[in-house]
Parts: C-alpha cells; structure tokens; sequence
C-alpha cells in the first residue's frame, strides 16, 4: 500500500520535472505581434504624440524617493493619461531597498511590466532567468530611441550592454553630451589670500595643498568624503579617469587599453598604481586626511565647516545644498568654488559616459494585448524630445514657461534647484516632474536646463574635453557559466583590491611590495579573470564584429 | 538585572548580621564601574540623538551637540509632523503591533501551553517542527510566493501573521509553564475544571510576569520590524513608520543615487530631521517600558532559572 503510494508520488514528480523541462526547451515565441496591438497606434514615428487608441493601463515599478515620495493627486499622473490615454499602476517600493524588492519580484515572477531604474549591469542577473525582456527585438516599436541612437551616434555605448546572445535587455537612459558631475572643490578665499590660482592639473592640485599646509600648519588642507561603498569612492573614481583607469566607484576589474587593442586587469595596471603613488604622496606629506577613506560624509563636512580642512569632493548639488550652506553658517567669508576636473597623465579628458540608468520589461508583458502600445508609450516619454520635456519640467503654461529663445523657466509660484526660492508650489513634491524615475538624460539644454550658471561653466570646460577611450569599452559579454565563474573570483578579487589600494595609499605597504601585490591577485585568477575576458572579447568579434 | 541583585544581597545580608567579605565589596565596584560605563555607553547616542533633534543646524554641521540642545529649535519637529504620510505610517506601526502582539501571545500562549504538557502524545514532534523552523526556513522568494498566493500580499496579514511564533519565545513559555506546579492544575480538575477552563482561570492568572515579558518581547520586536512589511506591501500608506524612516535616512545620506534633482531646503534639514523621526518613533517604547520592565526581569528570570 505505502509501496504504492510512494511510486505514484515518484511518477507524479517525475512527470512534473519533465513538463519542466519541456517548457524550458519551449522556442522563443514567434515575433508576431499581431495579436498584441490593442491600444496601438497604426503609424507611430518619430515626431508623433502617442496616444492609445483606447483606454491602457500598465503596472509600473516605482523607486519612491524621499525628497518627493509619491502622491496620487500630481499633475504627472493625470496628464500621462490626458496625453496617451495610459494609466500608470506603480507599485511602491522605498528607495532605500528598491534594488532589493525589484530581484525578489523578478525572482518570484511578480514584477511588474516596466521596471524603470536598472543600471547596467544590474540587469545581467536576470537574463538566464528569461524573466525579462531582450529588448534589443523590438526596437522597431520605438521610433524616437531609434532615432536617437543614430542622430547622437550611440551605437559603441549601446554595444556595451549586449550579453552573449548578441542583445540587449535593458533600454538605456541617453544623454546627448557626457555630463561629468564630480570635481574637487575649494576654498577659493584661501587660495586668494596664498595668491594661488585655481588648479589645472593633479600636479598643480599638489602644489596648491602643499601651499595651504605651509600656511595652515596644523591642518590637513584635504579631508574628503562618500567612503561607501567603498573607501575613496568619488575621488578615486575621478582621479583614476585622470589616470586612465577604472577605480573607485567605477571598479571594473577588466580596462580597456585602445593601443593595445586588449584588455588589462584594472588593480594590477601601471595607471592604478600611478594614481595610488599619487595618493599616498598626499597622504605621506600630511596634505590629506588618512581618514578621509573611512570617516562620515557629516564628520568631512564638518571638517570643511570648521575651517580644519579647505578641499573636498563634491558635485554640483552637494556644494550648493550641503557644503555651501554648512560654510555660510560657520565662516560667512568663505567662498567655496568647484574647479574643473584636474587634468593627469591621460589627458584633457571628460570621463562620463553618456549612458544613465534605464528600463527592463518584464517577460510577461510580451504576452499583454497592449504590448506594443506600451512599448510606444516607453518610447514617447522616455525617449521623445516632447515625453522627456514633459517629463523634466511638467506642462508648459501650468509649470513652466518658454521664452523666445528657448530658455525655460518655472512658473511664478512654481520652485525647484534654487530656481524662483519663492514659489510656494515644488516641482518634484508638488507636481510629480523632475523625477528621477522618469526624467534623466536627453539634450544638452535640457539635461542644463536646471543648471546654475557656475555649473554651465563647468560644463562647458568639461565638454570641451575629448571623451574619454576607455569609458567605451567594446563589448565582451560573458556567457552564463563564464559569468557563473567571473562572479565567484570578483568578489575576493574587488576585496584584496579594495584592501590593498588603501593600504597602498596610507602607506602601510610599500610600493616596493607593488609585485608582491600583483602576484597575490594573480593567485586569487585575475589572470584567468583577464583570459576570460580577452577571450570573450574575440569571439564577440568575431561572430558580430 | 545585575544591580538589582547586587544591591539585593547585602540587604538581606546585614539583616542577618554577616558582614560582606571584602572580595565582594570589590566585586561591587568593580560592577558598578563597568555597568555605569555600559549606561553611558548607551545613553550617550540616545541623548545625542534627542539633543540633535532639538537643535540648530547650524551648531550640528559644527560638531558642538553633544548632550545638551544648542540653538533650540523646533522646525524640524514641525516638519515632521506637519507631514500626512508620517503619521498614517505612525498609525499603521501602531496598529500593526498591537494586533500582531495579540495574534502572537494567543498563538504562543496555546502552542507552549500544549507542548508543556509531558503526556501529549507526539510532544517531541510539534516541538521538533517549530525548533525545525529556527534552523531551516524557505527562503525570501517561496516565502513571498507563498505570501502572495495565499492572497495576503499588500493586507495587513501579511504583516501580522507570518512572524506570529518566534521559537525562541515559545521555548521560553513553554518553560515557565513546565514549572508550574502540576498539583495546581489537578486540583483544579478535580473541582470540575476543564482543560480550556484550567488554562484560563488558573495557568494564565499565574503567568502574568511571563505573558508581560512576551509582550514586551513582541511588541518590541513588531514596533521595530521593517521587512516584512516592505516585502510584502507595496503601497506607500499601508507602511509602517520604520519603513518610511528608513528611507529618510537613506534618501538623506545616499548622495550618490539620489535620482533627479534634491531639494535644498530637503537637504539641508536632513540632520534634525532623522533624530526628530528617531526620538519620536522610539518614544512610544520607551513610555512603555518602565511599566512593564518590572515583569520582564521576573518573567525572563523564571523561564530560564526554572526551565
């Protein structure tokens, strides 16, 4: 009886498994699309105002964040489905662990149809799964990111998000113009009083600390912050673009070397190590603070604030909400400036790319009726100058307004970024627009278009500069297994780097021991690392090149 | 715990006319000097945070909070709560751990209650199966799948129910009531009592200092809890208030993903505004404890002494 019972059980999962099997080895669904055209519009191109031919709806992660958490009544929401007849259902996930939720949703087959905020990589777990989307098969729904594409020549960026099957699953956010955020800034006040001028180059950056140290002796002239996730990262990640190399937040084990035609493990390569000799030379002559790699970002400002340190890494947004404001509070006089970014031994560069985050799409909202009307609707907010003008200042006359010249500004009682201070109405809390879950890249006056004049200068220099060789890497997509492997040596690999670069710089190991170094993460397979990679490299070459 | 005890004793000592030896004097500073070391320990951060949460900016970024508010100011605290979705999350974490709290001790209560009992038949297993689940558990995706299919996803039962039986707790319970007399209970059966009417009129009545502790036990861990209710709801006034804190701080200090464009006056507030929303998210508990803390030292103390 029990015997019985048991092998029934046994046929029953056997069965099971097999129907599994089968549904895995099912083919690709056909590329027809004729039965997912409700709400479609017949001919959408490029130019045109999507609008559903009738009422849509579509579910929506949304990364709600805290300086504008989300309200039903916004002006967003409803003119979405004024304009395209679509009616968006977020789904509300604090922006603390969107990251989090959006793998569990995925991983449980519950996510919902757009998935906005997915920065490469992010996305390659989750293509083995087949549970989302290879978006590169329908590009031919999207008129306005095709156009795009070609108009600002993206393609060389747009490779780098292939996998191994050749596509791509995520659609990419897209500035026409690299926009590089982060500089150092400084005290401009003491640099007058030293009779300095504002530093071109790291070396100049030396010169300048050590003239400050001279004065001040019993300071550390810089003292920096953004430790996390991993000590340095803002600075090593701009000074490592100076160097030509990939450090800091930025860490990609492997770097691109244009000359060579190949690539080289980043942590092991001459430009790394240059860049650390750099920072321990600071470091070494008491000019930076050794606890800049591990101290709060509000122990940093608070050193700035105090008068005990005079430089620190910044972006627009921190000088003018966070570092400005702490200094007018404490030292009235001082006068804090953001200076273009230094320039080192890889020369006058701009090492932004031009790609931001962008949106997956869920398998399953390949099978909706509304498939491709969704894909147009993608296609008009994200991509169309009209959606990302929509999306990034609100409406015009109710919001915002345009002059002759193209200039926008916000309405009289409307405020955002310091602009009208007055307006008793805030664009992002009030209104929904300039939010990051929508609103990101696009042209050049209108990714500036809330950019104080100090930072259009900033701008201008840096887009002055030749973009960078090695931010465009060509593809080198690693199969699954390959990147099954690649993930169980990045780890120890990004650790023993991430260790050592601090030691490196604080002087707690010699550069003597720089071989010994390389030796160690050769045994921890940044070799095998590196082959892989190369290896990867030549076939993509070959089989698409 | 500790200091009670200690002052105990030598209390009870004199009265009986021996004189402490000298190695427990010492015994004696030397515990007070590192249980008032420890107090500071704790204290401090907390009464920082308070002392913060009342003060200017300006004298935050300066570093010169320390224990007492400087500048005294109340903006932050009108910010807070002059914000809608603060105090519908306020009221959710509220609502959530009482009925959490109660869902739990019935629960907790029974399934102790039941193992304590040595001629159950099949003890060993109903035990087995929840010290099982303290080990091994699903797993974050079959949990949520489970959640979801079971239709509980974005209620409030998926927040209440599925952390209803903490092991630890029912092992503790389970002790106490394993030291309870047995005679108590037969001569209660004896006077016509049934098992249901035994457990009611005379366990429960004995059990008080016990079922104070697992409330305290509870409600505190349901009153800090975050991550089933941000697995499981999706809509931002069904949060708790730890959730929407949470986020504060982490919107206030990510500077590197802060998407879009921050608000300077969001910003600049961000300091005061986190130790506001801690001191007042923490206050709640910390009213409350006092008045049970009298049980909880007892309560833990039989459990574990006697089980």
């Amino acid at each position: 009886m029990f015997q019985q019972t048991w092998r029934r059980a046994a046929a029953a999962v056997v069965g099971l498994l097999t129907l599994t099997l089968v549904a895995c080895s099912e083919e690709e669904p056909a590329k027809d699309l004729s039965g997912n055209r409700a709400g479609a519009m017949a001919d959408y191109g490029v130019g045109d105002q999507f609008t559903a031919t009738e009422p849509v709806s579509f579910s929506i992660l949304y990364n709600n964040h805290t300086f504008y958490p989300l309200k039903e009544d916004w002006l967003l929401w409803s003119e979405i489905t004024k304009r395209t007849n679509v009616k968006l259902e977020p789904v509300v996930v604090p922006a603390s662990d969107y990251e989090q939720k959006r793998s569990l949703l995925i991983g449980a087959g519950d996510a919902p149809m757009i998935i906005p905020k997915t920065y490469h990589p992010q996305e390659n777990a989750f293509v083995s799964s087949g549970a989302i989307l290879p978006v590169s098969d329908y590009l031919d729904l999207m008129p306005h990111f095709k156009e795009k594409i070609e108009k600002w020549r993206m393609q060389p960026e747009i490779d780098t998000l292939r996998q191994s099957d050749g596509k791509f699953y995520v659609l990419p956010g897209m500035h026409e113009k690299p926009w590089h955020e982060y500089s150092l800034a400084m005290r401009a006040d003491i640099l007058d009083q030293l009779g300095l001028t504002v530093p071109k180059t790291w070396d100049d950056v030396y010169t300048v600390l050590k003239a400050m140290k001279a004065r001040y002796p019993d300071t550390y002239p810089f003292s920096d912050r953004w430790h996390k996730p991993n000590p340095g990262g803002a600075l090593l990640n701009f000074l490592g673009a100076s160097y030509g190399t990939l450090a800091g937040w930025n860490y990609q084990h492997v770097t691109w070397v244009p000359n060579e035609k190949k690539f080289v493990y980043t942590g092991a390569s001459e430009q790394y190590k240059q860049m650390l000799q750099f920072l321990n030379k600071l470091v070494a002559e008491k000019l930076m603070d050794p606890e800049s790699f591990t101290q709060t970002d509000d122990a940093a400002r608070q050193k700035l604030a105090n008068g005990r340190s005079f430089v620190i890494s910044a972006n627009a947004q921190t000088l003018v909400n966070e570092l400005r404001p702490d200094l007018a509070k404490t030292q009235p006089n001082a006068k804090l400036v953001k200076i273009p970014l230094p320039i080192g031994p890889a020369g006058e560069i701009n090492p932004a790319s031009r790609l931001e985050n962008g949106v997956m799409i869920s398998s399953k909202a390949r099978e909706s009726k509304n498939f491709v009307a969704m894909m147009q609707f993608i296609d008009w907010l994200y991509y169309s100058d009209a959606g990302q003008e929509f999306a990034k200042w609100g409406v015009e006359g109710t919001t915002y307004t345009k002059d002759a010249a193209g200039k926008r500004a916000p309405t009289p009682d409307v405020t955002i970024v310091g602009l009208n201070p007055t307006g008793s109405k805030h664009l992002q809390k009030d209104f929904g627009f300039a939010n990051g879950v929508f609103a990101y890249g696009g042209k050049l006056d209108l990714v500036q278009s809330f950019f104080p004049p100090e930072e259009m200068e900033f701008q201008k220099v840096m887009n002055g500069r030749a973009p960078s060789p090695i931010v465009v890497a060509p593809p080198h997509p690693l199969t699954d297994e390959e990147r099954e492997q690649a993930s169980l040596w990045e780890t120890p690999l990004k650790d023993h780097v991430t260790q050592n670069s601090l030691k490196f710089i604080l002087g707690q190991r010699p550069f003597t021991e720089w071989d010994a170094y390389v030796g160690e993460l050769k045994a921890k397979n940044s070799e095998q690392y590196l082959d892989m990679v190369n290896k990867a490299y030549e076939r993509f070459q070959k089989s698409n090149g | 715990m500790t200091v009670e005890n200690a002052t105990q004793r030598p209390a009870t000592a004199r009265r009986r006319g021996i004189r402490p030896t000298r190695g427990y004097r010492i015994f004696q500073v030397v515990n007070g000097v590192i249980l008032t070391g420890v107090v500071v320990v704790t204290l401090y951060p907390f009464l920082n945070i308070v002392a913060r949460s009342l003060s200017d900016e300006a004298y935050i970024i300066a570093g010169r909070v320390t224990l007492v508010p400087r500048g005294f100011d109340l903006t932050s605290y009108r910010l807070i709560m002059s914000d809608a979705m603060f105090w519908t999350n306020y009221r959710n974490t509220v609502v959530y751990t009482v009925l959490a709290t109660t869902i739990a001790l019935v629960l907790t209560t029974c399934y102790a209650y039941v193992l304590s009992k040595p001629q159950l038949k099949g003890r060993g297993v109903l035990a087995g199966i929840a010290v099982f689940t303290m080990f091994f558990g699903g797993g974050l995706i079959p949990n949520y799948v489970l959640i979801t299919s079971l239709g509980m996803k974005n209620t409030i039962w998926a927040v209440v129910v599925p952390n209803a039986i903490s092991v630890f707790n029912l092992l503790v319970m389970k002790a106490f009531f394993e030291s309870l007399p047995t005679e108590l209970e037969e001569a209660a059966a004896v006077d016509g009592l049934n098992t249901y009417g035994i457990l009611l009129r005379i366990v429960l009545p004995l059990s008080k200092a016990i079922i104070a502790t697992m409330v305290l036990f509870y409600a505190v861990s349901f009153w800090n809890s975050w991550f089933t209710a941000f697995l499981y709801l999706d809509q931002q006034d069904m949060f708790p208030v730890t959730v929407y804190l949470r986020n504060l701080i982490a919107g206030a200090t990510g500077a590197q993903s802060a998407g879009g464009v921050a608000d300077a006056d969001a910003v600049q507030a961000a300091a005061t505004i986190q130790s506001v929303t801690i001191v007042l998210t923490t206050l709640p508990i910390l009213a409350v404890y006092p008045f049970i803390q009298r049980y909880f030292v007892s309560g833990v103390m039989l459990g574990a002494v006697k089980g």
